[in-house]
């Protein structure tokens, strides 16, 4: 029984050696696999080498301490060494007990004797008392871990495995590695550089095989000279001509036929038809006068042939253009280049931008329900109260009237007999002003619409200008004179030159009144001096109302002014020329941007309610969108209008802006903007609007929307105004 | 109806019975005929007459309108039996009613300028403001008798507050809106017997002037329109500022409140005191111009602003019980119809359209009526009738609608310009008067 018990564990040595023999170059700590119950076989091993290693080399491995710290660093030839001065140093128990000395005898030597052999003093060593079956039976069963326990015979004791061991036996019992941790397929590393090997792996010389012709080739080349020989292989074989052929197929069908070269087959000729007869049926014949008239027609659309009548075959005469005419269409064949034509069939409905359907961006305006009669003559601007109960217009005929939105009814009307040019209305509520531009001055007006309180605010207003502070500004040589006009209830501002229109800031305190340089109409060449000097920066004049005051803007400009327009929410001001828009911070005093048109004469512009967005018309019928944030060029330009743009509006509050042109109509257009930087503009064109009629080749002059509703006004120079609603 | 019965064989044919809900006189024996399916409505009209004709020798025609299951005929009978599905092979019951036409076109009442609103609540009179910012009562067609003088803005609305008591009450008493940002209050007596008296004397052509007794300030924006309480204690206003104010009506209860501020002497008129008025509440809600206000009940007010919603107010808690948003702007409001409780509206297009406030979870109007080729200024149901309703337009016409159908009863199409505003009077009237400076009178309308 104990040679049983022993020789398993040092089978299981020897196989790991063999092993590590085999991979010699690996950790192996498979080998550590000791139990206790080799111990001695390895300690006496120990003995021999006498050697010692310092324990504390050895215990580094905390985990495998239990078990045999040996393990730890095995390495290669040392592995069985270390293994065994382990052995030795390991266990206390090993001092306690004398071991047994017989050596590798069986011991069943010993069986009979009272001893199990010899200590190392050369004392017996007595063989202990052994339980009986029923002791052992109760023991086990009252101890839990006697599982564990298995008796030594070499030293006749008991040991009890610690967890440990007991796991490693259990593994080895499955065939696993002992250890856990251990992966016996770890990834392969080769160490050894295989890449430009100074030598070859092999040394050997090319083997013979590589000099010698394939036997097998030479059979299968007998095989086929035979087969060619009693004739089973045959090389060209005649063709098989196809027993039927198309007679009418289309000749084009070569094409597919003569691979190499991209043979394009000549356009065919005119097959001859009836009239081509020598006998056609008197239809066919022309008459006299239709010859005659033949002469008269372009030598390219007169008939090549003329049909003739002849009463049987022998009398038709050669024709006399049969040579020319074969040798035109050699000509043609050889001479005209010919190109095959690959159609894609693309769906032009597919290379449309998708855009959202019309009725989904709802209310717009749509249709004409009011218009405004009166004015005489063309209606040039138009502007809309803030809260959109009044609508104020200014007319060629010079007059400027107040309209009701809500029945079209003039309330209010100042003559001026001067052309309007431009009017607005003062964006505050409190404050029912209109500021007019008509020739060279700009009137302030008071409209007296609203309440006592805003009319005496009004007054106050427009009251405080006393003839001293005419003076004052006479002295400070300010390009700009106020003056209280009675006739009209109103200030008056006198301009150096003609004021073409008039902007109000959002406060409704300052507004800026543009003077693009009409010397140039009338002074050719004195425009560019005077532009230099003083023209470029007295163009654009900004005023204060509270004050009474007027300041030139302190920018220069290159170009004409042609409009100026107000940030609706921060000290940012617009100038646009004829070729660009210049963006400058008021504050600041500094260009911030400029926004390159590429139009060939700019001729309004509106800044979205958002200040990020900007749209300008042109001269040549097109609408710039400029998104500021984006760049300076146009983010979109829209070609809608055959005729000049007159003016552009954004709406205040929905995502709607109009363009109105010359060319009579009104395009209104959604103009989405969204708060999300990464989104650019959505733009849809929604609808034309028509209506208006062309006179003196002018058609609609200005188009406002609506403050609060999806509606737009428009002023045509028909001398009405007419409202669109949704 | 026999005559085209032996020229044309092929037509077919349809039993039909006619019923009405007609007085004896009109009514016609109810027994079946059979008549050519391709009659129209004058076919079926001169049927009757002729069967009425057979009753009294002495019977004047008279135009007649046929329903068939609840809705009026306006094609040929048998277009409408196919389009409606009604099998031909059963005796038709024909509903016969008076047709709905102005019989009658009396004098325009000629304004000083544009006419904006109308009340006809009263048979006695009606009451008119103008853009000239004067309010005139008229007794009949072409006979103003009182001028209501002290805007200084033009007229935009004007509601008689006693509409019923005035058989009882001789006192006028009516309620005018105008741009000037003011409502005013006017009471006076009703001596139409003495002015009767002065029209035979020639004396018609200078109606007496009267004075606001009362000045309702409070609005900052132009007064848009004013709905007396049915029990004429209150007035409701809406404005441009988009607030809807509620006022006592009454002159002498809230007296501390009030301050005597001006007398005033205009021509020959009695010194009155003029008091000045405050709201008694204020309405908040719309965002835009209350355009229009209805008070159809003593404790709920419609309202319809520009801010495309129409509203029902609780006069108790001041707020809105019930928010409707229609999608375009409002100009005018009217509740009427089947139990007062339809809500018919004009927007800023063409199309008049009837909500039924009580159908939860809809918004889609029930009926929609787009004759009308311009926005629509007025609409007003009749207030015995629950089917008849009347628009006016600016394109220049008045229609009268009954629910029964979708073309126009009627269109009054006297008008050259806008018509601002039409009113129902004395139930067989119309009054409308518009831009043209004109308010006409169509009457004789035969509403049951």
């Amino acid at each position: 029984m104990a040679k049983v018990a022993v020789r398993p564990e040092s089978q299981v040595k020897k196989e790991k050696k063999g092993r590590r023999s085999e991979n010699s170059t690996r950790d192996d700590k498979s080998q550590v696999k000791e139990v206790s119950s080799g111990r001695n076989a390895t300690l006496r091993k120990s003995k021999v080498n006498g050697q010692e290693f310092p324990e504390d080399e050895v215990h580094d491995d905390p985990v495998l301490d239990n078990v045999d710290p040996g393990l730890a660093d095995v390495d290669g030839s040392a592995s069985d060494d270390i293994h065994e001065v382990v052995e030795e140093s390991d266990s206390s128990e090993d001092e306690v007990t004398p071991r047994n000395t017989i050596g590798d005898v069986p011991l069943e030597w010993y069986k009979d004797e009272e001893h199990i052999g010899y200590d190392i003093t050369g004392k017996k060593i007595k063989k202990k008392e052994k339980q009986d079956k029923l002791s052992k039976f109760l023991d086990s069963t009252d101890y839990s871990k006697s599982w564990r326990k298995i008796y030594d015979e070499y030293n006749d004791e008991e040991v009890e495995l610690t967890k440990q061991e007991a796991k490693l036996i259990r593994r080895l019992l499955k065939g696993k590695t002992p250890h856990a941790e251990l992966d016996p397929y770890s990834t392969y590393v080769d160490w050894f550089e295989w890449k430009d090997a100074k030598h070859p792996l092999s040394n050997a010389p090319e083997p013979k095989r590589r000099f010698i012709p394939s036997k097998w080739e030479s059979k299968k080349v007998v095989q086929y000279v035979r087969a060619i020989r009693e004739g089973r292989i045959k090389f060209d074989k005649p063709k098989e001509e196809p027993r039927f052929y198309l007679l009418w197929g289309d000749d084009s069908s070569l094409s597919e036929k003569t691979r190499g070269l991209s043979y394009i087959p000549p356009p065919k000729p005119k097959l001859p038809g009836h009239d081509e007869s020598y006998n056609p049926s008197l239809e066919y014949i022309p008459t006299q006068e239709e010859i005659n008239s033949y002469q008269l027609m372009f030598e390219e659309d007169r008939p090549k042939f003329i049909p003739k009548r002849y009463s049987s075959l022998r009398s038709v005469p050669s024709y006399e253009n049969a040579v020319k005419e074969s040798f035109e269409r050699c000509l043609d064949l050889y001479l005209c280049p010919r190109a095959r034509k690959k159609r894609i069939n693309i769906d032009p409905e597919s290379l449309k931008p998708k855009l959202p359907s019309r009725k989904d961006l709802k209310p717009y305006p749509i249709t004409c329900y009011i218009e405004y009669k009166g004015h005489k003559g063309a209606v040039v601007s138009i502007s809309t109260e803030a809260t959109g109960q009044w609508v104020a217009s200014g007319s060629a005929d010079g007059t400027v009237r107040i309209w009701e939105v809500a029945t079209g009814r003039c309330i209010r009307m100042w003559e001026f007999g001067e052309a309007v040019k431009h009017v607005a209305w003062n964006p505050l509520l409190q404050i029912p002003i209109l500021a007019v531009s008509v020739g060279h001055d700009v009137f302030i007006l008071d409209t007296g619409l609203g309440g006592e309180d805003e009319k005496k605010k009004v007054k106050e207003l427009l009251h405080i200008e006393a003839p001293t502070a005419g003076e004052d500004f006479a002295n400070t040589t300010s390009p700009v004179s106020w003056l209280l006009d009675d006739s009209l209830g109103g200030l008056r501002l006198k301009h150096p030159k003609i004021v073409s229109s008039v902007e109000w800031h959002r406060k409704g305190d300052y507004f800026s009144t543009v003077m693009p340089a009409d010397i140039l109409e009338i002074f050719p060449p004195l425009y560019i001096a005077l532009l230099f000097s003083v023209g470029s920066k007295q163009a654009i004049l900004i005023h204060q109302l509270s004050k009474k005051q007027t300041q030139r803007v302190p920018f220069k400009l290159h170009g004409l002014p042609v409009s100026s327009a107000f940030h609706p929410s921060r000290s940012i001001f617009f100038i646009s020329t004829k070729k660009n828009v210049r963006v400058y911070d008021l504050l600041k005093q500094k260009l911030i941007k400029k926004l390159e048109t590429g139009l060939r004469e700019v001729s309004s512009i509106s800044i979205h309610p958002g200040g990020d967005n900007v749209i300008v018309g042109g001269r040549e019928g097109k609408l710039c969108w400029f998104d500021m944030d984006l760049s300076s060029q146009p983010y979109r330009v829209l070609k809608c209008h055959p005729k000049d743009i007159t003016n552009v509006a954004f709406h205040p509050s929905y995502p709607l802006f109009a363009s109105c042109s010359e060319d009579c109509t009104a395009y209104v257009f959604h103009g989405m903007v969204y708060s999300d930087l990464n989104q650019n503009p959505l733009i849809v064109p929604l609808e034309i609007l028509r209506g208006h009629s062309s006179s003196n080749g002018r058609g609609v002059l200005d188009c406002k929307f609506h403050p609060r509703q999806p509606w737009l006004f428009t002023a045509g120079a028909d001398s009405l105004i007419k409202l669109y609603c949704h | 109806m026999d005559m085209d019965g032996d020229i044309e064989q092929n037509v077919k044919r349809v039993q039909v019975r006619f019923v009405t809900n007609l007085q004896p006189p009109l009514k016609v024996p109810t027994t079946a005929i059979a008549i050519p399916s391709n009659l129209t409505r004058l076919g079926l009209s001169t049927i009757v007459n002729n069967l009425l004709k057979a009753g009294s020798s002495d019977w004047k025609p008279e135009p007649f309108d046929f329903l068939i299951d609840g809705e009026f005929v306006r094609m040929s009978l048998e277009e409408f039996l196919i389009a409606k599905g009604i099998s031909a092979e059963k005796i038709l019951e024909i509903e016969y009613t008076k047709a709905v036409l102005p019989r009658k076109q009396e004098d325009p009442c000629v304004h000083d300028d544009w006419v904006t609103s109308v009340d006809g609540s009263n048979p006695a009179f009606f009451l008119t403001g103008c853009y000239d910012g004067l309010g005139r009562i008229w007794k009949d067609a072409g006979m103003s008798t009182h001028v209501l003088e002290g805007h200084s803005g033009a007229v935009t609305s004007v509601s008689i507050i006693n509409p019923r008591g005035f058989e009882s009450a001789d006192q006028i008493h009516v309620a005018t809106a105008s741009d000037d940002q003011t409502l005013r209050l006017w009471k006076f007596d009703a001596d139409f017997h003495s002015n009767k008296t002065a029209h035979v004397n020639g004396t018609a052509d200078h109606p007496r002037k009267v004075v606001a007794y009362k000045i309702l300030r409070g609005h900052t924006a132009s007064v848009k329109s004013v709905s007396m309480q049915p029990s004429g204690n209150m007035v409701c206003s809406g404005s441009w500022d988009s607030t809807i104010n509620l006022w006592q009506t009454n002159e002498f209860d809230a007296e501390g409140d009030l301050s005597f501020v001006k007398k005033r002497k205009k021509g020959d008129a009695v010194v009155e005191p003029q008091m000045e008025g405050e709201a008694v509440s204020t309405l908040v809600g719309h965002s835009q111009c209350v355009s229009s206000v209805v008070w159809p009940q003593p404790e709920t007010i419609y309202s319809a602003s520009w801010d495309h919603s129409i509203r029902r107010w609780d006069i108790e808690t001041g707020r809105d019980s019930w928010n409707m948003f229609s999608g375009k702007a409002l100009n005018c409001l009217d509740v009427g119809g089947e139990n007062s409780a339809l809500i018919a509206a004009g927007a800023s297009d063409a199309t008049l359209r009837i909500w039924d406030p009580r159908k939860p979870g809809t918004l889609a109007p029930i009926f929609q009526f787009s004759s009308h080729s311009s926005w629509i200024s007025t609409c007003k149901w009749h207030d015995k009738s629950w089917f008849h309703l009347l628009s006016a337009s600016y394109d220049g016409r008045a229609m009268l609608w009954d629910l029964r159908t979708a073309w126009p009863l009627a269109v009054i199409d006297s008008h050259k310009d806008k018509v601002l505003c039409a009113d129902w009077w004395k139930g067989d009237s119309v009054v409308s008067g518009g831009a043209d400076s004109k308010l006409f009178i169509a009457s004789g309308i035969s509403v049951q």
